[in-house]
């Protein structure tokens, strides 16, 4: 991926510590970060690390911005000259009425201003107790202040590490509650890398996972990927944002869990033209899948606030999937099915799922797929499923090495003479079933 | 041989890794070893379950059987996370819970380069191989000659010494090399002083940006680090600490105590009753002990603009040393 911004890119905007994944579709499409809306006209070709100044298109009341590339972003501070702050807070009364500024005057300031120092200067010269404030608290004012009124942004290029961040900040229950480290644990504990082909089966982290071992398999190895899922069309928000090239994609098979397997098992699908086929199976199965897919989509599109530009992502979803019944010409999902079926023939290094059903059936069936002393991982919001899991192989002997975990991740405040653990914490991340499956 | 790519036999030369029983070992699948007198006998491996006579794995499936004189185990090929558990200790080294964190924080995909000091006993470096293979190189530095040497060793015999350079350098002293200024998408740091390493990964790492993270036991160590971040012109840095506990899964039977027949008047009337009946769970159970703590992991992104900004602020700062002093101008904005 090239270093500057193009049309087409998944970007990430981010506004101090806010960051928000963006499909950048047409050089002057527009993004809301909370209650503004802003042009992204001037985006295009900058590097990656650019930093924006925001533009009021009128006033800041209208909530409108354009932007303009800028050094580095000012900090209120910098332009804000404190010149006296108190020793302690002994004199500072909080009542409420310390801002002679109204309610009324404070939203005028506001609408008027063009600066966001303009109006925190005005703010603190019209308070009674600002200057006795000890400067730490004084500090924390003005970044409090700042987080409010930034006029900054960065663009910077999208990777695992970043939306893997923003989707579970956002919406955690969409991928499972699936956090960073135990991302970070299911890569290593089924040995990911360049080789090798590696079977997944997820039914629902938005293609985080999937991003997670494509990205790892890599751009120009041999590594392959077979992305099982349940439904018509495979959840691919992450996959997309990871602006992974062609070729890496491609090797990538999205593929139904049902289509795959009868596949797999039956062989109905060959690479015969749509028509022989039509004649010979009839045409019952394709309408339905198409009509299927439709109702996902729209469900998709309606549940997805990710981001204002979700639409055009799923644009793209349908463009990969109907490259469809065109005349005398199979759909794409009819060829991956074959391309799965065939590498699991040769049989898989690795296995990975991170389900929402039970896994105990999905387990049994996928295991047969791996190649003996190979690992696997299962990932499941709560250990119950997977506890019962444990006892059921235990019970059997075809797999070794069986572990439960669980991980724990703990953020710091880090400031001179002022650091501890951050006061909230993410206490929820699922838990990992590991193991090696065994020459039976 | 065996850590380079996927087997599905032991060959003669490969590093197995014999499952018994919870507990790993790896064994280095030679038919032949020298006795004490330097003659050739052959390699007998003492297990808890008895000997294993090595040359019996060649030619053997990675994941089958092996039959002991009292009982049996498994064969795997070793993966970087079973040879963290395996390897002979050199230094204290990194496990597989912060070595996963560390390698995703880092951004390191097939293709990256990555420099690390020290090498230690290289449980990192073997993951760190394992994950910007093929394309990509490891350079790893050890300011300990001997340790740094053994490394590069374990490398050749393991198949992978073409994706790692180890050397013998004292990074805090020296830095990188000039031959790898702008050439690293990441540096890590697990040493005891990171945050004089601090202007070395500035230097190394590429001007379209890169990664920074650093490793440290002490809540100290990661102070100083921070703070030369925040000089050097480092963002979005950040501090946390991964764990990861094994939870124990079994059936637990437990009795039932049945309390509703006393509201009834019944011939017998008991203080002590034995348990009515039995029910049964399964149950997760949580270590009476488990790691507590291992490090800190301070990470932290070095944007394009970072090398040139610290080259004109550094004449400054040697006039007016307060305002690298000044703590709190450092701290204003990655905190909240
Ligand atoms: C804790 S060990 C690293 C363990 C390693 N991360 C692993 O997982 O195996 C720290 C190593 O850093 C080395 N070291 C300390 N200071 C150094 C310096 N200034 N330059 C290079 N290496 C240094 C030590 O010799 C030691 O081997």
């Amino acid at each position: 991926m090239a270093n500057e911004v193009k049309i087409g890119d998944y970007i990430i905007i981010q506004k101090q510590n806010y960051k928000k994944l963006h499909k950048f579709n047409k050089s002057d499409s527009s993004i809301s970060l909370g209650r503004d809306t802003i042009n992204l006209k001037g985006l295009e070709g900058s590097p990656y690390f650019s930093t924006f100044k925001l533009l009021p298109k009128t006033s800041r009341k209208n909530k409108e911005f354009t932007i303009e590339l800028a050094d580095e972003a000012v900090k209120l501070k910098d332009e804000i000259d404190i010149k006296v702050s108190g020793n302690d807070n002994r004199n500072i009364l909080d009542d409420g009425r310390s801002q002679k500024l109204s309610a009324a005057d404070i939203e005028t300031l506001k609408s008027d201003s063009n600066k966001a120092s303009d109006i925190v200067e005005t703010l603190i010269s019209n308070s009674n107790t600002f200057h006795n404030k000890t400067e730490f608290s004084q500090d924390k004012y003005l970044r409090k202040k700042e987080k409010k009124y930034f006029e900054y942004f960065q663009v910077v290029k999208p990777n695992l590490r970043i939306i893997s961040e923003i989707m579970y900040k956002l919406e955690p229950n969409k991928i499972q509650n699936l956090r960073i480290d135990t991302l970070s644990q299911i890569i290593t504990t089924v040995n990911i890398h360049c080789e090798g082909n590696h079977l997944l089966y997820d039914s629902g982290s938005n293609g985080l996972v999937a991003a997670a071992l494509l990205s790892v398999i890599g751009q120009n190895t041999t590594g392959k990927l077979i992305h099982m899922h349940p439904g018509n069309m495979s959840q691919k928000q992450a996959l997309l944002a990871m602006n992974f090239p062609e070729e890496q994609m491609s090797r990538c098979v999205s593929v139904n869990v049902y289509s795959a397997l009868r596949q797999f098992y039956q062989g109905c699908d060959t690479h015969k033209t749509a028509d022989t086929e039509k004649s010979e199976n009839g045409t019952e199965e394709n309408p339905l899948k198409r009509k299927n897919d439709d109702d996902i989509e729209e469900h998709q599109s309606k549940k997805n606030k990710q981001d204002d530009e979700n639409k055009p992502s799923d644009n793209i979803n349908t463009n990969i999937d109907s490259e469809t019944p065109r005349e005398n010409k199979k759909p794409k999902w009819h060829f991956d099915n074959i391309a799965a079926a065939e590498l699991l023939h040769k049989k898989m290094d690795s296995l990975v799922i991170a389900c929402k059903e039970d896994p105990q059936n999905i387990f049994s069936e996928l295991v047969t797929f791996v190649k003996p002393g190979r690992p696997f991982v299962i990932y499941y919001n709560v250990a119950e499923p997977l506890q019962q899991l444990y006892m059921t192989l235990k019970a059997q002997s075809n797999v070794a090495a069986l572990k439960l975990s669980c991980n724990w991740m703990r953020n710091y405040q880090v400031l001179p003479d002022r650091t501890h653990p951050e006061v909230m914490m993410n206490a929820s991340s699922g838990f990992l079933l590991s193991g090696y499956v065994l020459n039976k | 041989m065996s850590f380079r790519s996927y087997k599905d036999k032991i060959e003669e030369g490969d590093t197995a890794i014999l499952y018994l029983s919870n507990n790993l070992y790896a064994i280095d699948v030679q038919p032949e070893m020298k006795n004490k007198k330097g003659e050739l006998i052959e390699n007998v491996y003492q297990t808890p379950f008895g000997a294993l006579k090595v040359k019996t794995l060649i030619g053997a499936e990675y994941g089958s059987r092996v039959e002991l004189s009292k009982g049996w185990g498994h064969v795997l090929q070793p993966t970087p996370e079973l040879w963290s558990l395996t390897l002979p200790h050199r230094t204290q080294i990194i496990y597989t819970p912060d070595i996963s964190m560390i390698m995703l924080q880092l951004d390191l995909v097939p293709g990256s380069i990555v420099l690390e000091a020290g090498t230690g006993s290289g449980s990192l470096t073997h993951a760190l191989i394992r994950r910007v293979r093929p394309h990509g190189h490891v350079h790893t530095f050890d300011f300990h000659e001997h340790r740094s040497k053994v490394a590069q060793e374990e490398f050749m015999e393991h198949g992978i010494a073409d994706f790692v350079t180890a050397k013998h350098r004292d990074v805090l002293a020296d830095g990188f090399g000039e031959e790898l200024n702008g050439k690293a998408d990441a540096v890590f740091l697990d040493l005891p002083s990171p945050w004089v390493g601090v202007p070395h990964a500035l230097a190394a790492i590429k001007d379209q940006g890169g990664r920074f993270c650093s490793f440290s036991p002490c809540i100290e160590q990661v102070q100083r680090t921070c703070l030369a971040l925040q000089e050097y012109g480092f963002q979005e840095i950040s501090t946390m600490e991964v764990l990861q506990t094994e939870i124990k899964v079994s059936r637990r039977t437990v009795p039932v105590r049945d309390l509703s027949f006393l509201k009834q008047k019944s011939s017998t009337s008991p203080v002590e009753e034995k348990p009515s009946s039995e029910t049964s769970y399964v149950v997760g159970t949580w270590p009476q002990s488990t790691p507590g703590h291992t490090g800190y992991l301070t990470v932290a992104t070095q944007p394009p603009y970072a090398r040139s900004k610290a080259k004109k602020s550094k004449p400054e700062n040697d006039d007016d040393k307060s305002s690298s002093e000044n703590g709190d101008k450092m701290v204003i904005d990655e905190t909240v």
